[in-house]
């Protein structure tokens, strides 16, 4: 999985490409830890755009990812969902636990 | 890990060159094994197992890269011993060749003593690291053995061995992370649940294995689908990291009632399959899985259907759904469909199913873990209550008199089960504990009758329209959570009556009542036994020896009767009524009376 993350204002864009899996455990986690360190950053959009396959380890990731933020009072959100990666997260019901963003 | 010495093959046709070489591994504390032609390598390697091998390329008989060949032949796949090549060729192409007949490394002649040393301690190291991964990996493939021969006994159970359901399980590993229970409670009602933990293999298991036992242990006291859910989701929410949960369906399906009750929480869609091999209702996932809310985030809401026609509920991990065939293409809820088939015998499509999966699947392992179960809904006409015979018990002397009162107001009666929880009680009396599945039919329609007509004043009838099960469930639902005053008494005596042991249930509520007389006429006559309203009040009357009403109609004592009390000499024994079908209770088809209970 390729990751490219941007920071403008109070919110941080992580844009995932390729096969969100349990390989991507390490890359993920250190995009992000970066972004929740960084000051200012209030909000955390994941964009699956390119995103062509999803497992259940990859939500648990996204999971890890809420909880994290949530402690340090930031928000996440998930955007550019379609096909399969949305109908995983539509079964799994992340709609209820995620802003979900078109 | 300790260094072990190693056994070392030095095979070279040149006497200085083996002294030499013999010298060097002594003195690095290893063990020489010497050979000194091509053929003779290959016998003493494979006498003496070496951990290394040093091979001259030049010797007589056979040259060292035909034995290196031979070597590699006979270790195939099963270990790897490391082959340096010792030769005076020194072109580029000859090292080439030896790499390629599987030499690991060349050095060129004359070897210098400190290159051999390092040679050695080089892979010293490197067969060290590898004794270590193997040691490991015969660690994890036995406790990968023993965590499936643990597993396969704690989630077997009685239910799964039930004719009413069928189920498959095919694991992507050694053993499966879906887990299926399944299991009947009280009523005529079987219950099942299929959990897809995270991941799969050991950990994947042990992450669902919590959920069993509360599963079976609520199940069997009759708490409702939505409190097992609530309840799985605490459990797990409590011991699982957050980036772990569990995709859950839960099911009952209620033979009498005939409906199918369904919670789903990360799961695909659960679907009853209709004999014609249509796709009647599907109940798509609507909740988030297990172990991820906590409790004042979690819904236990479930969905119900009625169903008038014989069908079966089918549940799956997403295994099956994206079960990839030789192309990639996955199975999909139409692929489930198509090798299910029609017809009326449930085992044949099932066994198409278990097939065509297999055959989908094309001999490569699955990916994920792959799990289905069906359970049947049969369809009788003026459905025939089944009790489970009690047995006979045998005991003798005096009934012991035994009386337990409760009342619950309004506060209570919105987020407490009554009816497991009496059960709860009920279950602990000796006498009473044989009857538990008899008893819990009394009290839940008593109970319920009192709840939903007396204090909700739900009109029963809505349930005959079509679809009107939903709306009398969520109508339910509203008047119950929005109830602020009203109270459900609720007394049980066990006592002496006659010639019987008998147990009598009274159960008034404070509601306005009901035109019994009426009523109960209606349900004697066949018309009244299809409706669903009426259903309850003749079953009650039939496990019963009496039931009376009083009062406005919101008084109602059942008398049960548990046993014949031995005669006076003590030497019959005391002979327990075995409930039996429809009018059992000594009066024939049991009576109704009018006057006060209580």
């Amino acid at each position: 999985m390729q990751i490219s993350s941007n920071v403008s204002g109070g919110k941080a864009n992580l844009g995932l490409s390729g096969r969100f899996d349990f390989h991507s455990h390490r890359e993920f986690r250190s995009a992000y830890e970066k972004l929740l360190e960084t000051d200012g950053v209030r909000e955390v959009e994941i964009d699956f755009g390119g995103v062509d396959y999803l497992d259940s380890s990859a939500l648990g990731m996204l999971l890890l990812l809420r909880e994290k933020a949530e402690s340090t009072g930031k928000t996440v959100s998930l955007s550019g969902l379609k096909g399969t990666v949305k109908q995983v997260l539509d079964i799994a019901n992340f709609g209820k636990l995620f802003a979900i963003k078109g | 890990m300790q260094d072990r010495p190693l056994k070392i093959l030095i095979a070279d046709d040149t006497p200085t060159n083996i002294k030499q070489m013999e010298v060097v591994v002594r003195r690095l504390g290893h063990e020489p094994v010497v050979a000194t032609d091509g053929l003779q390598a290959i016998a003493v390697y494979e006498r003496e197992a070496p951990d290394m091998v040093f091979m001259d390329i030049n010797m007589p008989r056979l040259d060292g890269i035909s034995a290196v060949r031979r070597i590699r032949e006979i270790d195939a796949g099963s270990k790897w011993t490391p082959i340096v090549f010792v030769s005076a060729l020194d072109g580029i192409e000859d090292i080439v060749k030896g790499i390629e007949a599987g030499g690991d490394d060349y050095i060129v002649k004359p070897a210098s003593l400190s290159m051999l040393r390092a040679r050695i301690n080089g892979y010293s190291r490197l067969l060290r690291l590898q004794r270590e991964l193997e040691i490991r990996r015969e660690q994890s493939e036995e406790q990968a053995q023993l965590g499936a021969h643990v597993m396969d006994r704690l989630t077997d159970a009685e239910g799964l061995r039930d004719p009413i359901q069928q189920h498959f399980n095919i694991p992507a590993e050694t053993f499966s992370g879906d887990l299926l229970c399944a299991a009947r409670a009280p009523g005529d009602v079987f219950s099942v649940m299929l959990a897809d933990a995270t991941g799969h293999g050991l950990p994947a298991a042990l992450t669902a294995l919590p959920l069993t036992q509360a599963f079976y242990s609520m199940t069997a006291k009759g708490f409702p689908l939505s409190s097992i859910a609530e309840e799985l989701n605490r459990k797990l929410k409590a011991i699982l990291p957050p980036d772990r949960f569990v995709a859950a369906t839960l099911a009952s399906v209620d033979v009498r009632n005939q409906t199918v009750e369904v919670w789903n929480g990360g799961n695909p869609a659960a679907l009853f399959v209709t004999q014609e091999g249509m796709v009647a209702m599907r109940w798509i996932s609507r909740h988030p899985p297990l172990g991820i809310l906590t409790d004042g985030q979690f819904s236990g809401a479930t969905d119900t259907a009625v169903f008038n026609e014989p069908g079966e509920l089918l549940l799956c991990s997403d295994g099956l759904i994206e079960a990839e065939n030789h192309d990639g293409t996955w199975l999909n809820e139409e692929g489930v469909m198509r090798l299910l088939g029609q017809g009326t015998e449930r085992r044949l499509r099932f066994d198409n199913l278990r097939r065509g999966v297999d055959g989908h699947l094309g001999g490569r392992p699955a990916r994920d873990d792959i799990s289905c179960m069906m359970v049947a809904l049969p369809v009788e006409r003026r459905r025939k209550h089944r009790v489970a015979s009690p047995g006979i018990v045998e005991h003798k002397g005096e009934v012991q008199a035994w009386r337990m009162e409760l009342s619950y107001g309004a506060g209570e009666l919105r987020y407490i089960d009554v009816v497991p929880a009496v059960l709860g009680f009920l279950t602990q009396v000796n006498i009473l504990r044989n009857h538990q599945g008899t008893l819990f039919l009394i009290v839940s329609e008593l109970f319920s009758n009192a709840l939903d007509y007396g204090l909700l004043g739900l009109d029963s009838s809505t349930k005959d329209w079509i679809g009107g099960f939903d709306i009398y469930m969520q109508q339910r639902a509203e008047r119950l959570s929005a109830l602020r005053s009203g109270r459900i008494d609720l007394a049980f005596e066990v006592h002496q009556q006659g010639r019987h042991a008998v147990l009598d249930i009274c159960v008034s509520d404070t509601g306005p009542g009901f035109a019994y007389r009426g009523v109960l006429a209606d349900s004697e006559r066949d018309e009244g036994l299809q409706r669903p309203q009426w259903r309850g009040i003749p079953l009650v009357k039939s496990l019963c020896s009496e039931l009376v009403y009083s009062g406005s109609g919101n008084k109602v004592r059942a008398r049960y009767i548990l046993s014949e009390i031995a005669a006076a000499d003590g030497t019959e024994p005391l002979k327990e009524v075995v409930a039996a079908p429809w009018g059992n209770q000594g009066s024939g088809d049991g009576m109704i009376l009018f006057e006060d209970p209580c």
